[in-house]
């Protein structure tokens, strides 16, 4: 191969490799985020089962199911919609009833919510951030 | 009065850090050097200053000043005095005034170790550090001012936050700020060139050392957040790709391949402008680092939108910055000369791919840490880029760059004979395949990834092993002669395999906690066993415990081997501070040889059992392991004489020895 | 004196401006033969390489080769380079503006972001100034302090969470009252008195967790009526109001006139619109006993009065504690009562022994307070 042959060679390689890393990008985007709902949005923007979302609000009062072994089931609410959410596992230290909270997963066929992440972060009012705007927007909560 | 006077300094900070920024550059400008001479004892001075503002600030922490706002706010006089003073950094105004002490410390360390430089560059990179050092101070007298006074003061403080009281944050912030704030001397040199417009000799031999101590602290700083989230949160993960993680690994990534690439301009004089580009990029990426952890707008771009002061004002500093040193980059690149050519196979070469790609891994980290942001911020919808995403991309990217890894330091400079490599790596690629089989067949036959990613670290780690053996002539000469080399050779060369081979472990540690971990969640109660990897945990008992500000329910684990043999015990409890009334989990962390067995505590079920969640997590201490020896790596290669004094010897001291000769 | 320390602080950063041009500065070495110092390493680094081996012969040639061709580029351009020169006037010029920027913008700065006027309060040092000053937080970060060392003192406990309910601290009056009755055993009172602390937390709202508290102390004493009245509120708060209604006055006819929880029912009925409560004279309202924010002076000395009540009582059982009789003289003079302050001088002195140096230390430590045994 001439020099230039190869120069030729290596750029091809690099806009080959930095052309495959933006498929990827790209693909995984469309791919491998999930969409943050509260109970209510789920009329407007229907989704699917096993479609992956991330759903918050409040977990309902009295809605903690404890069964002998580790599964929980609860629901969350934003004061219009309820979605009942099954867990198994252990929940975080600051789940509480009426706190605010963050589930990630998808529904089964039952329109039940199976989470595998549950997340209930840590601010001066027990509010997860995402939570507490949608909320607001709802005029369920307020900040005083 | 100390308190006013830790203010007074810093304000009077300001206005020496506006004459380090403008007289020595002017001076190099019109070529004046006592002009130019300012900048040295203006970068001491600041340094004094702000260190004595920083404690004036502690003071007022220890002893518990009121009438300090931000005292008040952040402490409580019956806190333990350590967490008083680390107390300091836990907020955002103190923590500012970290960042900025750091970043007047590096100005010092540079004014005190440059004075071998050639004069003008020395005044313009204090120059530019000057600048920095302005536009920071300046947000924290506007925005975020530690010293904001309250009259008549309140006797008591507000904070006694538990989570803060942990000895591991404490420490985090300043290896991490050491770090980010380390490569802005990077990119002061970066910009002194361009505004001269020639690249010295010497300009990548004095890049090199600031970048590697600086890239050390931020591989420390991360390797320790990443610890502390593993053992405090109770969950027992240790990375979790969450923005403020990502804000700490992009300028890490960015710095490695700055690392890389000034060894190529050092050695070679190739790659100038590209690596005065990335120490743009790098210190660019420390910037936005510190805009997205400290304007809120992770949390929400609304949170941002609605109390937008600090948030505008970083993020004007990060445009000016930002923008300045692209623009400056666009119009005076031209005049720096491109420098030596080579092969696509040698040293440069691998160095070539070595920042190809690990600067695409660092877009797509970027990408997926500020896509939420940006749809959030046009669509209003609200998405979550998570752990999928990062493994999808990064994942595959920076797969193929361990794979070469071995290869780079073997090649020869300019042009390289990848065959002949290839023969002298062939023992450390028999060596990881040989693991990767015996992972496969003895472990788990169900996971090709986990033999893989193992042999894929075995094989960093012999690689980097055959370079001191290849480089020590092991094996050709006379084993004596070969040590003799072997204690000969340059340090940077111990620092280069330490470093490749902390990798490799770090490599094993993640990948065989990710595939081989196994996992038991059991609701038990005392009396019950449960069986995880070849060791049995009998629940012993529960009982309460009351510590100095919390109460917490003690579970005790009796740990034995399926064979019978003890193993002693495993505390792990579920924490609540009193004062605060927040509950946390304390987790029983037992080590085995390199792995660990996790035991954390969940709620209690109707029965009276109480959830228990035990992880095996194989091969875990690699993970940290591996980046402790990453960081002896770079400090060995730190010693390295050519590095330590960052210029050659003085010229007499070098005729002598000509003579002599 | 602050301002004496700030001008010499500005004189020595003007100080460090003015060096350089104070100190005639020899000539300035210049970049390029530092670029051939830095070849001539490389050329010496590439020697030692060769000799141990580290590097072909040949590949030594040529990488010898090229530091010369860089070496020998460096010196052409050294040649063409012009010599500097300084300009006098200017380098005065910029030496007095940044000699005069330096306190005219700290000084104008600092008018504006700083307070001078206010000295520095360490908290030890107001106290130990102003005793009287000493406010309620400080009086309960040190029983607070008291009790983290002993966390099984009931009393101590049982002093803190009025005060804590009356202060808003709802999360820390739980604390206290789930402590209490992990000493002293469930009491219907503690109950009720644990479900409100829960109200106030939730700012008002009868939760769920509230309510169960409330019906475990019905469950422990039928009548207790603080819980009753929460039950109801619960009840009114679901829009049953009818229901809560139903229990107020269910109140109203089986608790004594004087009791304060016959005004609230009353008071509630009134507000849930009840006609026929409304013409009756009002009492408290439940907000008043729900959220106490601000307190005022009277109740602050009546809390203050209780806990050092509570301290002499304890100092009656415990008298050996030297630190409790400076802290109860000490409260006895802050709040006016000289004479209590000697009464407590002289038990103390007579539990440690006239003569023992406890006594002496108790005694100066009064004297300094103006306390002395006539």
């Amino acid at each position: 191969m001439t020099r230039k042959q190869k120069r030729l060679a290596v750029i091809a390689g690099a806009i080959g490799f930095l052309g495959a890393a933006t498929g990827l990008t790209l693909y995984a985007l469309g791919e491998q985020t999930s969409y943050f709902y509260v109970p209510g949005d789920l009329a407007e923007r229907p989704v699917g089962v096993g479609e992956r979302i991330r759903l918050g609000g409040l977990v309902e009062r009295g809605s903690i199911q404890r069964s002998d072994d580790t599964h929980v089931r609860f629901a969350v609410t934003d004061g219009i919609e309820t979605v009942a959410v099954r867990y198994n596992g252990i929940l975080p230290d600051l789940f509480r009833e009426e706190q605010g909270v963050v589930t990630e997963g998808a529904f089964d066929q039952n329109r039940i919510f199976v989470a595998d992440t549950v997340l209930a972060k840590h601010d001066e009012n027990y509010m997860p951030r995402e939570v507490a705007d949608s909320l607001k927007e709802k005029g369920v909560w307020q900040e005083d | 009065m100390s308190i006013e006077l830790g203010h007074f300094a810093l304000v009077l900070s300001f206005a020496l850090a506006l004459v380090q920024m403008t007289v020595p550059i002017v001076g190099a400008k019109l070529r004046n050097d006592t002009l130019m001479r300012v900048g040295e004892p203006a970068a001491l001075t600041n340094f004094m200053l702000v260190a004595l503002s920083f404690t004036a600030l502690t003071f007022a922490y220890v002893q518990s000043d009121f009438s300090v706002l931000n005292v008040w706010e952040n402490s409580h006089s019956a806190k333990p005095l350590l967490y008083k003073i680390t107390g300091t950094w836990g907020n955002h105004e103190g923590s500012m005034l970290l960042w900025v002490l750091i970043l007047v410390f590096f100005g010092a360390l540079v004014a005190v170790f440059g004075r071998n430089l050639p004069l003008s560059l020395r005044a313009n990179v204090l120059g530019v550090q000057g600048a920095i050092s302005c536009a920071f101070i300046i947000f924290i007298l506007a925005t975020s001012n530690p010293f904001a006074r309250l009259d008549p003061a309140p006797m008591e403080g507000r904070d006694l936050n538990p989570i803060l009281q942990d000895i591991g944050l404490a420490v985090h912030p300043p290896l991490l700020y050491l770090g980010y704030v380390g490569f802005s001397v990077a990119f002061s040199f970066a910009i002194a060139a361009l505004i001269e417009g020639r690249l010295d000799a010497a300009w990548a031999r004095w890049v090199r050392p600031w970048t590697l101590a600086a890239w050390i602290f931020l591989t420390g700083g991360i390797a320790m957040g990443s610890y502390w989230a593993y053992y405090e949160l109770g969950w027992g993960g240790f990375w979790f790709w969450d923005p403020v993680e990502n804000a700490s690994l992009l300028p890490w990534l960015g710095g490695t391949a700055l690392l890389h690439s000034a060894l190529v301009m050092e050695k070679r004089s190739a790659l100038k402008i590209w690596t005065v580009l990335l120490a743009i990029l790098t210190f660019s990426l420390s910037l936005l680092g510190t805009f997205l952890v400290r304007s809120g707008v992770l949390t929400s771009v609304h949170a941002f939108a609605t109390d937008p002061t600090r948030g505008v004002f970083i993020l004007g500093i990060l445009v000016l910055f930002i923008g300045g040193s692209l623009a400056l980059f666009a119009w005076r690149a031209g005049t720096l000369t491109a420098g030596g050519l080579f092969q696509p196979i040698s040293r440069e070469g691998a160095l070539v791919l070595n920042n190809l790609i690990l600067t695409t891994a660092t877009a797509t980290v970027l990408i997926g840490t500020l896509y939420p942001l940006l749809i959030e911020a046009v669509t209003g919808d609200k998405i979550s880029v998570g752990a999928p995403f990062f493994n999808l991309t990064f994942g595959p990217l920076i797969l193929p760059l361990l794979v070469v890894v071995p290869f780079g330091p073997l090649l020869a400079w300019k042009r390289g004979d990848l065959w002949a490599v290839s023969q002298r790596l062939f023992l450390a690629f028999g060596g990881g395949l040989a693991v990767a089989l015996l992972v496969f067949i003895l472990v788990d036959r169900t996971s090709v990834l986990a033999a893989l990613g193992t042999g894929l670290g075995v094989w960093l780690v012999l690689g980097a092993l055959t370079d001191l053996v290849i480089k020590s002539g092991l094996g050709k000469v006379a084993p004596a002669v070969a040590f003799g080399r072997f204690k000969g050779l340059p340090r940077s060369v111990f620092g280069t395999a330490l470093a490749h081979a902390g990798i490799g472990l770090t490599t094993i540690g993640i990948i065989s906690v990710t595939t081989l971990e196994t996992e038991r969640i059991t609701a038990m109660q005392p009396g019950e066993t449960v069986e995880i990897h070849g060791y049995n945990l009998r629940f012993e008992s529960l009982r309460p415990f009351t510590g100095p500000n919390y109460t917490e329910d003690q579970a005790r684990f009796v740990l034995t081997r399926v064979t019978g043999k003890a193993m002693g015990e495993v505390m792990s409890a579920k924490r609540f501070y009193t004062a605060r009334q927040m509950p946390t989990t304390e987790a029983g962390i037992r080590t085995i040889g390199l792995s660990q067995l996790y035991v954390s505590l969940g709620d209690q079920t109707p029965n009276g059992k109480i959830v228990v969640r035990i992880w095996w997590k194989p091969m875990v201490t690699l993970i940290w392991l591996g980046s402790l020896i990453m960081m002896i790596g770079g400090t060995v290669s730190l010693l390295d004489r050519r590095l330590r004094v960052g210029a050659p010897m003085p010229r007499g001291k070098a005729a002598a020895q000509g003579a002599r000769a | 004196m602050f301002w004496i320390l700030a001008a010499i602080l500005t004189f020595v950063a003007a100080v460090a401006v003015l060096r350089p041009f104070a100190v005639r500065g020899g000539g300035g070495e210049d970049a390029i033969a530092h670029d051939i110092e830095v070849y001539r390493d490389q050329l010496d680094e590439v020697e030692r390489d060769a000799e141990r081996g580290l590097i072909g012969r040949q590949e030594a040639e040529q990488a010898r080769a090229e530091i010369g061709r860089r070496i020998l580029k460096v010196s052409q351009i050294a040649e063409e380079q012009a010599e500097r020169q300084t300009n006098q006037r200017l380098t005065r010029l910029t030496a007095a503006i940044a000699v005069l920027a330096v306190p005219l913008v700290s000084w104008g700065l600092y008018t504006i972001t700083g307070s001078p006027g206010i000295p520095a309060q360490p908290l030890h040092a107001r106290i130990a100034e102003q005793p009287a000053d000493a406010p309620i937080d400080e009086l309960v970060s040190r029983a607070e302090a008291h009790l983290a060392e002993s966390p099984d003192d009931v009393r101590g406990w049982q002093v803190l969470a009025p005060v804590y309910m009356r202060l808003g601290r709802f999360g820390d009056a739980r604390t206290a009252l789930r402590n209490i009755m992990r000493l002293s055993g469930e009491t219907a009172e503690m109950k009720a008195a644990l479900g409100e602390a829960i109200v106030g937390g939730a700012r008002g709202m009868v939760t769920a967790e509230a309510e169960d508290v409330f019906l475990e102390a019905l469950k422990l004493e039928p009548g207790e009526p603080k819980a009753r009245f929460f039950l109801a509120l619960a009840r009114a708060q679901e829009g049953a109001t009818a229901d809560a209604q139903a229990i107020w006055r269910e109140m109203l006819g089986d608790l004594p006139e004087d009791s304060p929880w016959h005004a609230a029912a009353r008071q509630a009925l009134v507000r849930s619109g009840d006609a026929a409560a409304s013409s009756e004279r009002l009492g408290p309202s439940e907000e008043d006993m729900a959220a106490a924010s601000d307190l005022s002076q009277a109740d602050r000395q009546e809390m203050i009065e209780g806990m050092v009540a509570g301290l002499d009582e304890k100092l009656r059982e415990n008298p050996q504690d030297l630190d409790g009789w400076r802290r109860l003289i000490r409260s006895y003079i802050v709040l006016q009562r000289p004479d209590a302050a000697n009464a407590a001088l002289k038990r103390g002195m007579a539990a440690f022994g006239r003569d023992a140096p406890e006594s002496l230390e108790l005694q100066g430590f009064a004297e300094s307070l103006g306390v002395a045994i006539e």
